[in-house]
């Protein structure tokens, strides 16, 4: 068969247009950021109507990150287990509610396997944990030799990231982790620091468009 | 314009840390505002990189099946329109009363009426079973891709669903299973079209996703099913896709684009 009549076969079809050679439901990612939010969406679309196929691709995109978001604020490996696989009910019966305008797919995966997370510590009443956690060394390391963003963005792009946030002030820095990884409250944050209720929004919303000032465009 | 009170607001929201009643309030206002969504949406960006700035850990491979199998029982039916309800569902039943009311009053057209709506309950039932025979259809298909999936992930098998590209043959749909290390594959059909004695579907490997490898060519029984064992006629370095197209009797070299059946994604 001559190149020409490959190519007019190859192009008749969108199925069959410039998609990496090999392209396999399970084992690859799109190429670019954008064409992985907009698979992101249309996976979340697909499984809000059952489509289970779109379920386990979703799984195989985002399970990494959404562990390694449990197992860092559990510290447990088998509780982390556990809000993985809640979290994945929750998806799959609740994808529906996934909004796109609020944000891209991963995020929104993130945070349900966070606040998961978090519900678990609270449910229990080891309320002492986030204490603990809040009292102890950041989520963040200064140094990380393998993030969960390289599983999103690359290796490249994910020590850019991680650069950008262990780059913020030091007291923006305290605040986010509080809020984020430990699951305090503002209030919660502006009593454990000691610290005016007023100044610790400050510090958030400062770091965070910093962050976003930073992020925006690159990923 | 977004004042820096919302703004911090905003920023809390993303991060968890507004209180249940807080994040309530908040909600709300978002909802009514789509400056403050974007607002949302864009600081999310940054709590998405610091969810992901936490040290990799890879779930257990087990815990991928066991998430799957959890969801199984509890499979979603396929949405259908939704039925109109109080009012709207008695409306037209209502009018239909009355216009059979006025046919008895004026004699007439009684039973010509009677056998319409007979009609298009019949017709309703027929496009709610056919709706139920392709969800089960697809349902089963898709069970028996992610099982061959599961089990084959390790031994290098490319395993592909093939669906329809003919609006007259809406319900056909494929399963193609490659072996690239013995370059032969399976294949398994149903509800395509019977083709007239001179037509053979034939089948194509898409060799890295782009060049077609003829797969041979197959018939189907009278249910539109087929099952076949098939190789590729050449080398096969990477099957990316599979797709079908209708062919005169035996097969050609190359594959008739019009005449496309099914392909996969």
């Amino acid at each position: 068969m001559s190149l020409c009549a490959q190519t007019v076969f190859v192009r008749a079809l969108p199925i069959f247009d410039a998609r990496p050679a090999g392209n396999f439901l399970f084992l690859t990612k799109p190429v670019n950021e954008l064409e992985a939010q907009d698979r992101d969406t249309e996976l979340l679309r697909l499984i809000a109507g059952g489509d289970r196929l779109a379920f386990a691709e979703f799984y195989d995109r985002h399970s990494t990150l959404m562990f390694s978001v449990a197992a860092k604020i559990l510290n447990d490996a088998g509780e982390a287990e556990d809000v993985l696989q809640e979290t994945f009910v929750q998806i799959w019966e609740k994808a529906a509610k996934f909004d796109p305008k609020l944000g891209k797919a991963a995020s929104w995966a993130a945070i349900l396997a966070r606040n998961r997370a978090i519900d678990r510590i609270r449910a229990s009443q080891r309320r002492s944990r986030l204490a603990e956690a809040a009292g102890a060394a950041h989520a963040i390391a200064a140094e990380v030799s393998e993030s969960a963003n390289e599983t999103l963005y690359g290796h490249d792009k994910a020590k850019f990231v991680h650069s950008a946030i262990v780059e913020l002030p030091e007291e923006q820095r305290q605040a986010i982790e509080l809020a984020y990884f430990s699951g305090l409250t503002q209030d919660e944050i502006s009593k454990k620091l000691n610290t005016p209720l007023g100044t610790i929004k400050a510090r958030i919303r400062r770091g965070l468009l910093k962050l976003r000032d930073q992020l925006e465009g690159v990923l | 314009m977004i004042d820096e009170r919302m703004e911090e607001q905003a920023a809390l929201h993303v991060l968890g840390a507004l209180s249940d009643v807080e994040a309530y309030e908040f909600k709300k206002a978002m909802k009514a505002d789509p400056e403050l969504q974007a607002c949302v949406a864009r600081l999310s960006v940054a709590t998405g990189a610091l969810a992901g700035s936490v040290p990799m850990t890879e779930p257990p491979p087990q815990l991928r099946a066991k998430i799957l199998a959890q969801i199984a029982p509890a499979q979603k039916s396929v949405s259908l329109p939704e039925r109109k309800s109080g009012f709207a569902l008695w409306l037209p039943w209502s009018l239909a009363t009355g216009l059979a009311l006025l046919c008895v009053l004026f004699f007439a057209q009684d039973s010509r009426l009677r056998q319409t709506i007979g009609e298009q309950e019949k017709q309703i039932n027929n496009l709610n079973s056919l709706a139920q025979s392709l969800s089960a259809a697809t349902n089963n298909l898709q069970q028996t891709v992610l099982a061959l999936q599961e089990t084959n992930r390790l031994a290098g098998l490319k395993i592909a669903m093939l669906n329809s590209l003919l609006a007259d043959a809406p319900k056909a749909i494929a399963v193609s299973l490659w072996d690239n290390q013995n370059q032969n594959g399976v294949f398994v059909a149903q509800n395509l079209k019977s083709l007239p004695a001179d037509k053979d579907y034939q089948l194509w490997v898409l060799d890295n996703g782009t060049t077609p490898v003829d797969a041979g060519v197959f018939h189907v029984d009278e249910n539109g099913g087929v099952r076949v064992e098939f190789k590729a006629k050449l080398p096969v370095k990477t099957a990316g896709r599979f797709a079908v197209t209708e062919e005169i009797k035996g097969g050609v070299a190359a594959p008739t684009i019009k005449n496309l059946v099914l392909a996969s994604n």
